[in-house]
């Protein structure tokens, strides 16, 4: 029975995830487009492309570019169901890397040298998400005494009190996972800045499709912890998140691309301090 | 019946050793190492955990014990005397000194006669990982050797000596699990050092002699430390009983100076920073050595040393500054791996990181902590043992170590490359081991804020530069065309024999965290009792549950396995389809990875990986990387002996 249950539950959220992701993202391009002076396409726009990509002939140059997209989407769905189930943070966060893992693993399969770059790039995209992602799973414990996602809908005041600069690591974060300028370096959505299509390079038709739909999931995932920070409060913890989405889609139109050196060395380097900052503080 | 089965693992290498040394033929050879690894393999299951044994065999054991060490350090000696190294000889010369002197004069008035043997969760888990994958390896090594002299040329096989030592060192290193006498266990720590001086010198280059030396230096001072913390324990207690020592060593100010110098002679044997020259010299010698010595003997003693003596730490500043020591050691080696493009290099950096993981486990000092480090050591053994012998193969085949030179690899040798991505994602991924072991690490040590940052830094390049080492390995051109390389049989069944255990022997981590935890929790006393119950018992079937989380194993598992069969289903849907080409900007050529360049003619794209060389390389940071780690100990040093 409970195995009914919790596969129920998953199927539904599941369900869910994948529409809002997919308006999400709809609602990114009608934004940038308003933000460039265009009209953009309908709201419901991504889930057309979705589903054209995935009646599309499969064709790959190596058996990996099948391989990943699969394994990846499984990645950022468990990661998700993990979540909804209040699991264990650092686990959640351990499935959710390996969704990235093999992303690159695909990518490199291919001598191609721009799907490398990407894959390459997007190593370094991973390291900075992941460890401050890691940071934040670290001020749970220290607030709550455990790392588990339940543990935060028990305070009685919200995170972001305590862990302000957390939060602005979060946001740098959040940018580098929707692929936003300026961390859009490993695959952009703006054709003008854009070497080919980075790590997304060798991936076409089917497998395209299910990347993107990992993608609306992992964004979905990014929005559902920053909604922790404040999680006292279910309107905040809608309006949170959305006015974070908001943010980086701003910084996306009125920022150019930066090196991935910047993004590491001072960017990353900077956002690291300062979180690691925040959990000194927190503990003293 | 233990103490049987004790005796037979340590004699029957010895004897296997001997019997290899005079042996010519090849078949007979073959015959007796895998005769040696099969029995040695059962009796290692077969062993049972008992708390003290062995009396009877006291008589016998002891003086051949102490009759071998001097054996041992005479031959140190001459070895030192023979290449003219000053260091050596004046270690060994020490060390045969101090150990005259107290086994004549001190020990022999004290009334030792403790338990020749005490097996218990922890002893047995590194007998099994000893005999079974050092065994693989054993048998990996047969068609390797082969193939290694045939390219050498040899007049004359130097197998013989080559397999006596690879028995002899197994012997050595189950004695040194097995026994509960701190002077035995010196006598086999001694005895692995020696063992792997001569299967790094084996190839008698100048180069091997010169490796092979530096580790002989390093580990000899790591013996005179542990003969001289062995001193100090004996001059507080009165006795050579590990498990007894285990319970009374420690104390306050410098009653902590024979623990640290315990601690480290267990840092030069696991090669931690700065000692790591060592072993990343150690990659001279042919690959089995190098697969031994990394995964399940020698650097595997000294974390082993480190983890039997936590309950002694714990709770000690010389355990906080351990938890540092060890994390930067974590980090540092980790980073320093980034910036390698020689595989085996890489490798070796991999292992000194985890050792490093492994020896903050010890310095957290909870039951929890010490199982993690457990199972860390198992995980780490399997995985690493399989990706040395890969690449080891490889290495033969392409005839270089530089990770660019592998690129592709996986058109040549398919099944070798696919076996090391394997590896690799078993060290990095869930629901596998080594992050499993992790997570365990994440949970028992998150109160120190300064060592999780390390943790979450150490974690994230470790993803890094595995994944930058499998997707180089991917990547080529036509990977179909590509047919599986013949292999003899004795490469192919040990391979698949690690990477079954590296995919499965997770599903067993919660039961043998379960006992790990049950043998280690009296040794740590009621101070850190468990805060209710035993910590698995609670929950559904499947999930590890700690104090801090829970680990949804069962499921993740299964659904990595669908995930899999799923994924395997397109890819083969995929190849079986429309073949496309790799995006050259649209100027492909009839050659995969060729694009049409100036003149009509085909031009190779070639990219290579970022390792970021001038600021992470080996040359910049190694003196300041040993500078600091240094500083570490310096300060667990002053830790430890804070009044």
């Amino acid at each position: 029975m409970a195995v009914m249950r919790t596969a129920v539950i998953a199927l539904a959220v599941l369900w869910a995830a994948t529409l809002l992701g997919g308006l999400l993202s709809g609602l990114d391009r009608r934004l940038t487009a308003r933000l460039q002076a265009r009209r953009g396409p309908p709201l419901t726009q991504p889930f057309w492309d979705v589903i054209k990509l995935l009646a599309k002939e499969r064709v790959v140059t190596n058996p990996w570019q099948a391989f990943s997209p699969v394994a990846t989407l499984a990645a950022a769905a468990t990661a998700l169901v993990l979540f909804v189930c209040q699991g264990d943070l650092l686990v959640i966060l351990f499935v959710h890397a390996t969704g990235g893992v093999f992303l690159v693993l695909g990518a490199m399969a291919s001598p191609s040298p721009y799907s490398q770059t990407g894959g390459q790039r997007e190593l370094w995209q991973m390291l900075c998400c992941e460890t401050l992602l890691f940071l934040f799973a670290g001020a749970l414990y220290l607030t709550t005494g455990s790392f588990r996602v339940s543990g935060v809908l028990a305070l009685p005041e919200p995170l972001l009190d305590r862990l302000p600069l957390l939060f602005l690591a979060f946001l740098f974060a959040l940018t580098v996972k929707m692929r936003k300028s300026p961390f859009d370096l490993a695959g952009s959505h703006h054709a003008h800045q854009e070497l080919v299509r980075g790590v997304y390079t060798e991936y076409a038709g089917p497998h395209l499709g299910l990347l993107e739909i990992a993608h609306w999931l992992e964004v979905m995932l990014y929005l559902a912890i920053c909604s922790l920070f404040w999680a006292t409060n279910v309107a905040a913890m809608i309006l949170l998140p959305l006015a974070a989405f908001g943010a980086v889609i701003v910084l996306d139109n009125v920022a150019a691309r930066l090196t991935w050196r910047w993004m590491l060395g001072r960017g990353w380097a900077a956002v690291f301090a300062a979180a690691a900052l925040n959990l000194f503080w927190l503990k003293g | 019946m233990p103490e049987a089965i004790s005796v037979v693992l340590i004699i029957v290498p010895f004897l296997a050793a001997l019997a290899s040394l005079l042996t010519r033929s090849s078949a007979c050879r073959s015959f007796l190492v895998i005769t040696t690894v099969c029995g040695l393999a059962t009796c290692s299951l077969l062993l049972q955990a008992s708390p003290a044994c062995g009396g009877k065999w006291a008589g016998i054991i002891a003086p051949l014990i102490a009759g071998g060490d001097f054996l041992l350090l005479a031959v140190m000696f001459f070895l030192g005397c023979r290449y003219r190294h000053p260091l050596i000889v004046m270690l060994t010369a020490g060390q045969l000194a101090l150990f005259a002197w107290l086994e004549f004069s001190v020990f022999a008035g004290g009334s030792h006669g403790p338990a020749l043997f005490a097996v218990d969760a922890l002893s047995l888990t590194m007998v099994r990982v000893v005999c079974i994958v050092g065994g693989l390896i054993c048998l990996h090594a047969l068609p390797y050797m082969q193939a290694h002299e045939r390219h050498l040329q040899l007049d004359r096989s130097r197998q013989p000596q080559f397999f006596a030592v690879l028995l002899l060192f197994l012997g050595a290193m189950n004695g040194l699990v097995l026994t509960n006498h701190l002077a035995h266990f010196y006598f086999f720590f001694e005895l692995t050092t020696l063992c792997s001086f001569l299967l790094i010198g084996h190839d008698n280059t100048d180069e091997a002699v010169a490796k092979a030396l530096t580790a002989l230096w390093m580990n000899g001072l790591g013996g005179l430390l542990l003969l001289l913390a062995i001193w100090g324990l004996y001059s507080q207690s009165a006795m050579l009983d590990m498990t007894g020592l285990v319970a009374t060593a420690g104390g306050h100010g410098a009653a902590m100076l024979p623990l640290v110098m315990l601690l480290l002679a267990a840092f030069t044997k696991s090669a931690q920073l700065p000692w790591q020259k060592w072993l990343l010299g150690a990659m001279v010698a042919p690959t089995p050595t190098s697969a031994l010595l990394h995964s399940s003997t020698m650097v595997k003693a000294g974390v082993y040393l480190a983890l039997r003596f936590a309950p002694a730490l714990a709770g000690t500043l010389l355990a906080q500054g351990l938890v540092l020591a060890g994390g930067f050691t974590f980090v540092a080696a980790a980073a320093l791996a980034i910036g390698q493009r020689n595989a085996k290099k890489v490798l070796a950096y991999s292992t000194i990181s985890n050792l490093g993981l492994i020896f903050a486990c010890a310095g957290i000092g909870t039951p929890a902590a010490v199982a993690a480090g457990m199972l860390l050591i198992l995980f780490h053994a399997v995985s690493k043992g399989l990706l040395f012998l890969c690449v080891g193969t490889a290495e033969q085949q392409v005839h270089s170590r530089d990770i660019e030179v592998m690129r592709g690899l996986c058109a040549i040798m398919p099944v070798t490359a696919m076996i090391s991505v394997l590896a690799a994602l078993t060290l990095i991924v869930p629901p596998f081991g080594m992050l499993l072991g992790k997570w365990l690490v994440f949970e028992a040590g998150a109160d120190n804020i300064v060592f999780y940052l390390m943790l979450v830094l150490g974690s994230s390049f470790t993803v890094l530069y595995w994944v930058r080492l499998a997707g180089t390995l991917l990547a080529g051109g036509e990977t179909a065309a590509a047919r599986a390389e013949a292999q003899p049989l004795l490469t192919r069944w040990p391979l698949a024999v690690l990477a079954c255990g590296a995919v499965l022997l997770v599903l067993g981590a919660p039961a043998l965290h379960g006992r790990l935890l049950a043998a280690l929790a009296p040794l740590f006393g009621p101070m850190t009792a468990f805060p209710a119950g035993p910590p698995f018992a609670a929950g559904r079937a499947g999930v590890l549950l700690t104090a801090q989380g829970a680990f949804p194993l069962a499921s993740l598992f299964v659904a990595a396995a669908l995930v899999a069969l799923l994924a395997l289903a397109a890819a083969r849907q995929a190849m079986a389809g429309k073949k496309g080409r790799a995006y050259l900007a649209g100027a492909n050529t009839e050659l995969p990875d060729h694009f049409r360049g100036p003149m009509n003619r085909p031009v190779r794209a070639v990219v290579e990986n970022y390792y970021l060389a001038p600021l992470l390389g080996e040359k910049r940071w190694t003196r300041w990387v040993n500078l600091a780690a240094a500083g570490l100990l310096l300060f667990m040093l002053g830790g430890g002996l804070w009044p």
